[in-house]
């Protein structure tokens, strides 16, 4: 037997050791807590805790780099409105400062989103939909999306490119460097797309039978830590929610 | 096996009647056929209608009884051909749907249903027949287009289907993935395997296929058993569009013409990550005329566009010196200088007319409006695109489609041009319309880089030839007799291993 992916039988490091469902509802939990917490009292701490998260599983995946950026944009986007308020006028506040302040609710729920999208390959992400019965229709196309991602860097760069070497689309006309560059990107990104569909559907991508999936996904006791986690963060968030409402 | 039996077919919304006609044709379980024919010859369309790709994906007119595998195709869905018929594409990058290559080669049989053992079983088969086992465990981001496009074979031998269809397989590819390719399908020949293969590069199938069909406007014009058709001349060939069937034809030496300035590489260094190892490319000295063609030659990964990208400034890490007749030039001053047409050149076509496509170039100019114009339909004319003026670029063809991005380079005035893989997928004719173009190019005394994998192409423009490995310059010579062998060795197949 050769050694491959498609034999592995539990979730390693470049899986971040967790099942896809695991790292969905993380993900869900997350930002959703975040962006409709309001951010004072008892909430404000599990912002924090939450917050971490995400540093946290860069520290496990070896990203040192990116773990110290983190810290650094995010501790910024704490601190520094805070400071400024008091001295900038009110508009600057709402236009400048306040985008900063509101960038510490979301900085945290993309990152969640770059773990899901990086540490799950395509054929793990369909297990993990098939598991719980969720519709083709709304599998294949999000797990097209998985793929394209790097495709659209790919001609995005090529377009940018093409635009440098004829000197077209500088800032002086910012309508005109939009279509420039839109253009091109989304006629190659169409055609990539079209031959996409016709390679998979040769393939046997629309076929109604029940899809065998190679990669084994299931949940271990890191997952079970994990559920355990966002139940308790889900416990928080209501009991501070009712706190603020002054119910209790 | 497969039967068509009066099969005619129009695309919806075709342009000039696009599709096929007629067609009365079997293929016995076991054959390998080539289906050959200029561009828009009805070749692509005809393996489509194999894989029910017709009608099922690209709809249109279908008329007409076709049998594979004693299954109707239009009356199949696209899943119930999948086991019986495989399908690999031209465009490597644009064929694949996992990111990883081992899901990509099981990506069918899951499809399918397969049972889990019996995908281990196909998988393995796969990796060994086809020898990828070294690209096991990559993403198909980090693959060359030659390394995707074995991965699409395996993915379609996994399934083990009894019929293979390939639609210009070869296009994007160098020759030593042509020959791997090559012992592919001779791998599928020897298991009894029906493969029917759309090309117009015909010289690495002449000790492969059994049959060649001829397609010209849709209709089949000429059906022959290979020892038949091994029998027409290179001329006979070319007369029929299509692409010689030996490798290299010795060019004609260089004339000496009077090269009037230099372009000089002085320590030219780039390399990819930021150590400065594993270093992409690393040129001493260089020095060549302006005027030149320069055909730049290796295997894929060797350092050919990276080399392009340098020369146009495009990589801002590159290191060294660059003149143009004495005078340094930096790097703002070469993007200023140069041109990339690109592989695929739909990335730099920015406006909705051929007309402004060009105009656009000399926005920055101070020349009156007047003088522009003229100067733009001087361009066109010279180039042949006067009666495409109003067009939208998009709606023209690939060559012609290059020839508006090559005369925006005009009108911007460049001096040096970079071409990458001009000619991948081009029939013979478009092949020489390209040529033409360099040559005229050429005249007009700019400095042109060739990146190919096209023999006939080097033949037909090129007058100096550089080889590039492993990011090194090994031969920068104008074309002689002596540099004429090296050249024919380089694109001569090598025989399997």
């Amino acid at each position: 037997m050769m050694f491959s992916e498609i034999y592995q039988k539990t979730a390693t490091s470049k899986q971040l050791y967790l099942d896809p469902r695991t790292k969905i509802l993380l993900c869900i939990t997350v930002s959703t807590i975040i962006i409709s917490g309001s951010g004072t009292g008892l909430m404000q701490y599990l912002q924090y805790v939450l917050s971490l998260l995400p540093l946290v599983f860069l520290i496990i995946l070896k990203k040192y780099k990116m773990a110290i950026y983190y810290l650094f944009i995010y501790a910024i986007a704490t601190i520094v409105p805070g400071l400024l308020l008091p001295y900038l006028p009110p508009i600057l506040n709402l236009l400048f400062t306040g985008i900063i302040a509101f960038s510490t609710k979301l900085i945290p729920g993309m990152m969640m989103a770059y773990f899901l999208l990086t540490t799950t390959s395509v054929s793990e992400f369909v297990a993990a939909m098939d598991k719980m019965h969720i519709t083709k229709k709304f599998t294949v196309p999000i797990s097209v999306m998985f793929r394209f991602f790097p495709t659209i860097a790919e001609e995005y760069k090529n377009v940018r490119d093409a635009m440098i070497l004829r000197g077209v689309g500088t800032l002086r006309n910012p309508m005109k460097m939009l279509e420039y560059r839109m253009v091109p990107f989304l006629m190659s990104v169409v055609s990539i797309g079209n031959d996409l569909s016709a390679s998979a559907l040769t393939r046997a991508l629309d076929a109604p039978t029940p899809r065998t999936n190679v990669c084994h996904i299931g949940f271990t006791w890191r997952d079970i830590v994990m559920f355990i986690f966002s139940f308790i963060c889900a416990i928080f968030y209501v009991v501070a929610l009712l706190q603020q409402e002054g119910i209790l | 096996m497969i039967e068509f039996k009066d099969v005619n077919f129009t695309y919806q919304n075709a342009k000039n009647d696009a599709g096929i006609h007629d067609i009365n044709l079997t293929i016995p379980q076991g054959q390998v056929v080539l289906l050959c024919g200029v561009s828009g010859c009805g070749k692509t369309t005809l393996t489509r209608v194999i894989n029910g790709l017709v009608p099922h994906f690209y709809e249109g007119m279908l008329s007409g009884e076709i049998t594979v595998c004693g299954k109707k195709v239009p009356n199949c869905e696209l899943h119930e051909l999948a086991p019986f018929v495989g399908s690999v594409f031209q465009n490597p990058k644009s064929q694949f749907y996992t990111v990883q290559t081992d899901t990509e080669i099981v990506f069918a049989c899951e499809n399918v249903g397969m049972e889990r053992s019996l995908i281990y079983k196909n998988f393995e088969y796969a990796v060994k027949d086809l020898s990828v086992s070294h690209l096991l465990g990559k993403s198909l981001f980090s693959l060359s287009g030659g390394e995707k496009q074995k991965i699409a074979c395996a993915s379609v031998a996994a399934l083990q289907p009894p019929i293979i269809v390939m639609d210009e397989p070869s296009s994007n590819l160098d020759t030593r993935t042509i020959s791997e390719l090559r012992s592919i399908i001779q791998i599928w020949k020897s298991k009894g395997k029906t493969v029917v293969i759309a090309e117009h590069r015909l010289y690495w199938l002449m000790d492969l296929v059994d049959r060649v069909v001829y397609m010209k406007s849709g209709r089949i014009q000429l059906d022959t058993s290979i020892e038949n058709f091994r029998k027409l001349s290179s001329d006979e060939l070319h007369h029929l569009g299509l692409r010689a069937s030996s490798a290299f034809e010795a060019a004609e030496s260089a004339k000496n013409f009077g090269y009037n300035g230099w372009l000089e590489l002085e320590n030219l260094r780039f390399s990819y990550n930021d150590s400065g190892k594993n270093e992409a490319l690393n040129i001493e000295h260089l020095k060549l005329p302006k005027g030149a063609v320069i055909g730049v030659l290796g295997h894929n990964g060797a350092g050919k566009t990276t080399l392009g990208r340098c020369l146009c400034g495009l990589e801002k890490k590159m290191k060294g010196v660059v003149r143009l007749d004495g005078q340094l030039l930096d790097r703002k001053q070469r993007i200023k200088l140069s041109y990339v047409v690109m592989q695929d050149v739909n990335h730099q076509l920015f406006t909705e007319s051929v007309w402004d496509e060009v105009l656009l170039s000399m926005e920055k100019s101070d020349a009156a409006q007047e003088q522009k114009e003229g100067h733009a339909m001087e361009i066109l004319n010279w180039l042949g695109l006067i009666e495409y003026k109003e067009m939208h670029p998009m709606s023209l063809s690939g060559g012609q489609k290059q020839r508006v991005a090559i005369a925006s380079a005009l009108a911007s005035d460049k001096e040096l041009l970079v071409y990458d893989e001009p000619t991948s997928g081009l029939d013979y004719h478009h092949m020489l319309d390209v040529a033409y173009t360099v040559r005229e190019m050429k005249m007009l005394n700019k400095l042109q880089f060739i990146i190919t994998h096209d023999s006939e192409l080097v033949t037909h423009c090129c007058d100096y030839i550089m080889f590039i490995d492993d990011g090194i310059v090994r031969i920068c010579d104008p074309l002689g007799s002596e540099l004429n062998k090296k050249v024919q060795t380089f694109f001569e197949l090598h025989s399997n291993k």
